[in-house]
């Protein structure tokens, strides 16, 4: 234990704008830990950013006073993708939902993964659509009933975000549970610390259109085993998990991140058409 | 999760105390303040002004105490490492635990809850530690807690039966049709 005073508070990643979220819901929860994992790191909020794309957990980045990038659905990860390039002394983060992640931007999570770019992204999964009131989403479980749109469930085995992560090249990958926010903070602190791509998956419950989530805080567990390097081993404990397993890193890998060296330029129109105009 | 044995047996010294007791009033103080927030903007007026006194009264005791801290030099503790046997500190009601719906009666039985745990938590200091200057200040932190739990017990006495019914809701959630 270090007798030294921190120079931030987790209220300083705080904006004054106050969240819209429903009562209860999950990634209240999200932002606490994600701003005491900031305050730890002794991060100065203007070495930060936060992109994402659309959806509730997606306002995330509003509730934050570090920079923030509210973009396009399902393009928040090419967004970051390119800040981190342009600006690798930010810490850049990465916040959004099941659907905006994983069904619109599912193409941009696997070259995410593939690429490495050293970003964290947290995945606020509960397993709906629910800013547009209540849809099926890509981790939605087959028999889910709750929607009009599928009134007997989708009947499509759920994406499995965390395995295809693994599969795709994802240099870090957890599971946590927005009942423990405490875990969770310090799982980001493992992930923005960790050099690649990390992915954290938050089982976050939407208390409104999926509200017997509310007993996932009953349900989870503490993972018994620690992290792996393996990736295939790794996967293959996924696999066969109920997806409760929690509060653990289950991979980290060594692959190095990637970080292109770019031609020193002097910034000018007349250099940029040089080099590009046809 | 993030499991420790019991909530605050650990604690020996007046800086751990005194870190203990920041980190615990200034998160029932925000915390409260999330959740007066969170009803207003659901316009649950009833409910949030409850959170609101609670964050208040949480807040008087923080100035008070970062007073105290003043002259201490307090040690540094990660989030994970503070001696709570729960998640997060005993005296914050987890946000899980609220819904839009939630009457006055049960935001009352919630805060006393955990007013309540805050108590037992310096109780099990006074209790446990050797140190004369821990117990004492450990007991009078106790006791701040359960003039806390009387107020509670007032306003609970205060309720009437439209503060026990579930908030209802005129414009109910509906999945999209």
């Amino acid at each position: 234990m270090e007798a030294v005073t921190r120079k931030y508070k987790a209220k300083d990643y705080k904006s004054e704008l106050k969240p819209i979220w429903c009562p209860g819901c999950g990634d209240y929860t999200v932002l606490n830990a994600l701003t005491r994992a900031l305050a730890e790191l002794g991060l100065a909020p203007e070495q930060v950013a936060v992109v994402s794309g659309i959806g509730c957990s997606s306002r995330i980045p509003a509730y934050t006073s570090v920079y923030g990038f509210h973009g396009v659905h399902g393009r928040a990860l090419p967004v970051a993708t390119g800040l981190k390039l342009a600006r690798p002394d930010l810490t850049v983060l990465v916040t959004g939902g099941d659907g905006d992640g994983f069904s619109i931007g599912g193409n941009h999570f696997l070259h995410a993964c593939r690429r490495n770019v050293d970003l964290t992204y947290i995945v606020m999964d509960n397993q709906v659509y629910g800013m547009t009131k209540g849809q099926a989403s890509p981790t939605t479980a087959p028999d889910w009933e709750g929607s009009k749109l599928t009134p007997e469930g989708t009947g499509i085995n759920p994406f499995q975000p965390l395995v295809v992560g693994l599969a795709s090249g994802a240099n870090f990958v957890a599971r946590v549970s927005s009942s423990d926010p405490v875990n969770m903070a310090q799982i980001i602190v493992e992930a923005i610390r960790h050099p690649g791509f990390s992915l954290v998956q938050v089982l976050s419950p939407c208390v409104t259109f999926r509200p017997e989530q509310a007993e996932w805080r009953d349900i989870v567990r503490t993972a018994v085993v620690d992290y792996t390097d393996d990736a295939a081993r790794a996967a293959r404990r996924l696999m066969t998990d109920d997806g409760f397993n929690v509060g653990k890193v289950l991979y980290k890998g060594e692959r190095p991140p990637f970080r292109p060296e770019f031609e020193k330029t002097n910034g000018s129109i007349a250099e940029l058409e040089a080099r590009f105009l046809l | 999760m993030s499991g420790k044995p019991q909530d605050g047996g650990a604690i020996r010294t007046l800086p751990e105390l005194l870190a203990h007791a920041l980190a615990m009033e200034n998160e029932a103080a925000e915390r409260y303040g999330e959740l007066a927030d969170q009803m207003e903007t659901h316009h649950k007026t009833a409910v949030a002004a409850i959170f609101r006194r609670l964050e208040k009264a949480e807040k008087a005791h923080l100035g008070e105490l970062d007073e105290m801290c003043r002259k201490v030099q307090l040690p540094h503790y990660a989030p994970w490492d503070f001696k709570w046997s729960g998640s997060e500190s005993p005296e914050a009601i987890a946000i899980g635990r609220v819904n839009y719906q939630l009457s006055v009666r049960e935001a009352i039985l919630l805060a006393f809850e955990h007013e309540r745990k805050a108590a037992d938590f310096y109780a099990e200091i006074a209790n446990t530690a050797e140190a004369a200057d821990v117990k004492e200040l450990a007991r009078q932190f106790a006791d701040e807690e359960h003039e806390h739990m009387g107020w509670l017990e007032t306003y609970l006495a205060e309720c009437g039966p439209d503060d026990s019914r579930v908030l209802e809701d005129p414009d109910p959630p509906l999945g999209q049709e």
